[in-house]
């Protein structure tokens, strides 16, 4: 059985998208968790110093510890793929620690089947994301 | 006689191939570079096989071999383009083609509160360098604007900017809107100012028969890999009076007469240009590309080219949210079409456009001040060349309708 290594409640995120029938299904599951996102980063919000560089949408994140001294990442893309993996992104990382945010991998989006979808060299920029918010975490240790 | 594209895209190898998901590819991606023939995969293997050598340095067998296939090349293209080999300046591409206008030309011949004319249309190649120019020297940027009701160049606004300009850069052709501009007006009232003016036949090449000494043009920037040729080569033609006028941009090898602890002195004509070792494989590579493509008549290559983007744009039209940047209807449209849906994002649309197997490009283009002008930060854009098909364009059409009912 292949290893999980990330948080046990994206498992249920992870299988829906492993299961569907074609990238095209994926991409439309994307748009819709787009919608969900659990801590948007209004637009209003969205600065230079909160942009994702290599991106060639507009993506912005922002992370803060919480009042229960959780992690809480905002983000807001105006590309819906970007956005529902932020989406995604956050209902994993919302209410962890950030010493456990920042040893997350992103190993989570192959399993999801969106490997080919995400290489760096297509600059939809969620790895870019992904490092920010990590990088977020380590320095709010 | 129409051109036989089945048999055209038989010598394109990379036309056959799959995408990762099975999908055959449909590649609607030209205008940021061509596919390659066989013919020219083959000169430059060829090359690297059989006579691979530095070129212009040495006597032995593949020295002399390399030298003469470099400077047949150079024959070959600046035939092409209708003027003499020594007016040819190999470069990179039309980049730094045109960035050796702005290092060796207007260094040497402008000083502070000298005009260059710009448009608002320019690729930011032709734009950067004459701002890092002004930034330096002090030159003022003149940038006429597009009619955006029409996308044409405002040619009355034109009319005032190019009076006591020194310099006119404009582009032939618009990589975004697929617009020609009327570059021999351009030249004419240019030249009537007392302007020199350079033109960036980057996407008119591909496209038209450029004629660089009828056009009268003091300098033209191509690159080689938008009409099938490699990348990594271009040129810079550049008209003898004003060639005399260029001082030298990189320097080192090659480029000098005779280096002593005091000083050098250097080359001249395209000599005193082409610092270092040539692009030899590159050259050879485009060389034949342009051979090949001197089989087809370019009035026929653009008319089919047209007819593609001229149906297709207007298919797209019809498809509920879809707007089209440019006037691909026009005859002398280079059959580029930027569009935008009105609530897929341009980013999104072109991953949902490969999933189907079609490759198109998608952002601001290098032409920001031209997204500024249209109101937008990007498009998605589709450009055809010779090889493309109706039955393709058909497909898309189809795949884009299907993405829209879906995503929507």
């Amino acid at each position: 059985m292949e290893q999980r290594k990330w948080p046990k409640k994206l498992d249920p995120i992870v299988d829906e998208f492993a299961e569907c029938f074609d990238s095209m299904e994926r991409y439309e599951l994307l748009f819709q968790y787009a919608k969900k996102n659990p801590s948007p980063l209004p637009i209003e919000d969205w600065s230079d110093s909160n942009q994702v560089h290599g991106c060639q949408s507009r993506a912005h994140v922002s992370c803060e510890i919480d009042e229960n001294g959780r992690f809480l990442m905002r983000g807001g893309a105006d590309a819906q793929i970007v956005q529902g993996l932020m989406s995604i992104t956050a209902l994993a990382v919302n209410g962890m620690s950030p010493d456990e945010v920042s040893q997350m991998s992103p190993d989570f989006t192959d399993a999801m089947g969106l490997k080919s979808t995400l290489t760096p060299s297509r600059s939809n920029g969620f790895l870019n994301m992904f490092n920010r918010v990590k990088e977020h975490a380590k320095n709010l240790k | 006689m129409g051109l036989d594209v089945n048999s055209i895209r038989s010598e394109f190898p990379i036309l056959n191939r799959k995408l990762p998901n099975g999908k055959k590819l449909v590649y609607f991606d030209n205008a940021a570079t061509s596919q390659k023939p066989q013919c020219v995969i083959d000169a430059m293997s060829r090359y690297y096989e059989e006579y691979n050598s530095n070129a212009h340095r040495a006597n032995h067998t593949l020295a002399d071999e390399a030298t003469s296939a470099l400077e047949n090349a150079r024959r070959t293209i600046s035939s092409y383009f209708g003027t003499s080999p020594e007016q040819l300046i190999y470069t990179s591409g039309a980049t730094e083609a045109i960035n050796l206008v702005a290092f060796s030309w207007a260094r040497e011949n402008l000083s502070k509160g000298d005009v260059i004319v710009l448009t608002e249309m320019e690729h930011h190649a032709d734009i950067v360098p004459w701002q890092q120019l002004s930034k330096d020297m002090g030159v003022e940027i003149r940038y006429v604007p597009i009619n955006i009701e029409n996308y044409f160049l405002d040619m009355a606004a034109f009319e005032i900017a190019v009076k006591d300009a020194s310099l006119v850069c404009v582009v032939h052709t618009s990589n975004v809107l697929g617009i020609r501009n009327p570059v021999e007006e351009i030249i004419q009232m240019s030249h009537d100012s007392g302007a020199k003016v350079l033109i960036d036949c980057a996407q008119g090449a591909p496209h038209e028969q450029i004629n660089f000494d009828d056009s009268e043009c003091d300098f033209i920037a191509i690159s080689a890999h938008k009409m099938a040729g490699p990348t990594g080569i271009g040129c810079l033609l550049v008209r003898k009076d004003a060639m005399e006028e260029m001082g030298p941009f990189m320097t080192g090898g090659s480029m000098i007469k005779s280096v002593t602890t005091k000083g050098s002195t250097f080359q001249e004509g395209h000599a005193m240009f082409e610092t270092g070792t040539p692009r030899i494989a590159e050259a050879i590579g485009w060389g034949a590309a342009v051979e090949w493509l001197s089989q087809y008549d370019m009035e026929e290559v653009h008319s089919h080219i047209q007819e593609i983007a001229s149906w297709t744009a207007e298919k797209m039209k019809n498809i509920e949210g879809i707007t089209i940047y440019g006037d691909p209807k026009k005859s002398n449209s280079s059959g580029a079409v930027s569009f935008l849906h009105a609530t897929i994002q341009s980013q999104d649309l072109a991953l949902l456009l490969d999933e189907g197997g079609f490759a198109v490009r998608t952002g601001h283009h290098c032409a920001q001040p031209l997204m500024d002008a249209l109101g937008v930060p990007s498009t998605n854009r589709i450009s055809f060349w010779i090889y493309n098909t109706m039955d393709e364009a058909k497909s898309f059409v189809e795949h884009l309708e299907y993405v829209v009912k879906r995503f929507s």
